[in-house]
């Protein structure tokens, strides 16, 4: 069986400085993996290269090969068309992810759009329509109709990436790729996101790459994790093992950060 | 333009006063232009009264040296602006917005060449520039100057479009549209356009303005529309010899040209509040 993503090798270089060095996983359809590590260690960027987006100026080598097609080199056309059907991303920062002047329901309409008329051949409005109050729902925004209607800046940041994950699953990815969604909300708001996010992908059964530096976080999304510093790879392997017996000692300390930041807060170490 | 939306909660968008008085004075001003097309007080080309007739009830704003009605000629002259106005910054827009945003999206050099070419372009008198087309072209028209401040507009528009699309092309929710599969023509039509739209428009409406005083300047020269087509440039030029004896045949064109710029400048202005959904909150 080969798998969904397949990274091999993956490089990325931009003048002169190395971002991320020979990095390899991969993962198979349904399977969750999570990609820690701190503010630049190269894991952002591997999830651009993933969806083809990276700026000219940044070079790629190696071979990422996604749904069956290589990533690296390919034109921008094509890649196209692999965007939104094999992957689509959840952003760190909710409110800049959405057009300031698109109404909510029509930034959602837009690839509800695109996959009707892929897989039904046409798609009608009241279709687009009924589809767009439906994942608003399922969501769990309060009064699809009014946040439809409303413009990002109307709702809170919560509800932003509410609507950010209600775009992404418009698609219906077989890979949905989340980096750091749930950085820039409170700690409260971080909780259900990540509920909903958990609910979600194990409902509709698409495979997730989760990207955080919040190692509670991720381990309570994934079955697996590999640890990047400074881009480069330290361990993989499954989430118990990596954080009960971590083989290496930045991870250590990363556990350890946490497990302090818990104490300090008088939470229980989950 | 809505009023209070109760379903979605949102503060009805204020009108400013600026927009209202812009939009009154040019709305009067289309009304009249598109009067003309169907009735004047008098024929516009031959005599209707004795020369050089001061403001009667019969004549409102007098008559000219041939004896023809100036509120007429005036009547047609805001036909002739509008004409003027509109085709220029049609032209200017199309033009200029489309060079503008494949700009944005040329290979750095392209965009450097394209940038230096529109920058000396504009460095360009704009009248210069009008004044060059129209004598490049076989005869002064509507249509030659029309097209020659349509052509400097569209310089300063590209520039502007370029600037703007590439502010917003940087923006995350371009990423974020792409990574969902939208096309590069996807993102023009979809997010570009419509969020430089607010600041274009602003801009449209200035050029207008600004188009129509060169459309005065071009005709007081000569070079704009020639007769019997009436503008105000040419009024006001026709009016130059009789200044101290019948100072009236200068002063209503001149106040007819102010109020279309003034009303188009106000009309920016109040665009620029109504065209953006976020700026409502602040006031």
């Amino acid at each position: 069986m080969s798998a969904l993503l397949s990274v091999q090798g993956l490089t990325v270089r931009a003048s002169g400085k190395t971002l991320v060095s020979d990095l390899s996983f991969s993962i198979g359809s349904g399977e969750r993996m999570g990609l820690i590590g701190e503010s630049g260690s190269g894991k952002s960027m591997t999830a651009m290269a993933i969806t083809g987006l990276l700026p000219a100026n940044i070079s790629v080598t190696g071979s990422i090969v996604l749904d069956g097609q290589e990533v690296v080199g390919t034109e921008d056309k094509r890649l196209n068309r692999l965007r939104g059907v094999a992957t689509a991303v959840v952003f760190q920062e909710p409110l800049t992810a959405l057009d300031p002047l698109m109404r909510i329901g029509k930034q959602i309409a837009e690839p509800v759009r695109r996959r009707l008329v892929r897989e039904q051949g046409r798609a009608t409005r009241s279709a687009v329509d009924r589809e767009v109050l439906d994942l608003l729902d399922k969501v769990a925004l309060p009064q699809p109709e009014r946040i439809a209607n409303a413009y990002p800046h109307e709702v809170s940041g919560g509800q932003r990436q509410r609507v950010a994950i209600a775009m992404a699953l418009a698609c219906r990815p077989k890979l949905l790729i989340a980096d750091e969604p749930t950085t820039a909300l409170d700690v409260t708001t971080q909780a259900e996101i990540l509920k909903l996010l958990d609910g979600l992908v194990r409902e509709t059964g698409m495979a997730l790459l989760f990207i955080s530096h919040d190692l509670p976080v991720v381990a309570e999304v994934v079955e697996r994790v590999m640890v990047l510093r400074d881009g480069i790879a330290l361990e993989e392997g499954a989430v118990v093992d990596v954080f009960s017996n971590p083989s290496h000692d930045y991870t250590q300390t990363l556990v350890d950060a946490a497990r302090m930041f818990d104490e300090a807060l008088g939470r229980t170490g989950s | 333009m809505t009023a209070l939306d109760l379903s979605t909660g949102r503060p009805a968008r204020r009108h400013s006063l600026s927009l209202s008085i812009g939009l009154a004075l040019v709305g009067l001003n289309v009304a009249v232009a598109l009067l003309t097309l169907f009735w004047t007080p008098y024929d516009p080309l031959n005599a209707s009264g004795g020369r050089l007739e001061a403001p009667s009830l019969l004549h409102w704003v007098g008559t000219d040296r041939l004896g023809r009605d100036y509120l007429t000629q005036i009547m047609i002259g805001a036909r002739t602006a509008l004409i003027v106005g509109t085709g220029a910054v049609a032209i200017g827009a199309s033009i200029g917005v489309t060079l503008g945003i494949l700009a944005a999206f040329a290979t750095r050099l392209l965009d450097d060449v394209m940038a230096a070419t529109l920058d000396i372009l504009i460095a360009f008198p704009t009248l210069l520039l009008a004044m060059l087309v129209v004598a490049a072209s076989d005869s002064a028209s509507l249509w030659s100057a029309t097209l020659a401040l349509g052509l400097a507009i569209s310089a300063i528009v590209a520039r502007l479009t370029r600037i703007l699309a590439k502010r917003v092309l940087r923006q995350d929710y371009i990423v974020a549209s792409r990574t969902s599969g939208t096309s590069w023509p996807g993102v023009v039509v979809r997010h570009v356009l419509p969020n430089i739209w607010p600041t274009l428009s602003v801009n449209f409406a200035l050029q207008f303005g600004l188009a129509v005083i060169a459309e005065a300047s071009l005709s007081y020269l000569g070079l704009g529309a020639p007769p019997p087509n009436a503008s105000w440039g040419r009024l006001l030029q026709e009016a130059q010899g009789t200044v101290y004896t019948a100072p009236v045949g200068a002063i209503a064109p001149g106040i007819a040209l102010v109020a279309l710029v003034i009303g188009m400048n106000l009309l920016a202005d109040g665009l620029r509040d109504v065209g953006d959904p976020t700026r409502g909150r602040s006031r």
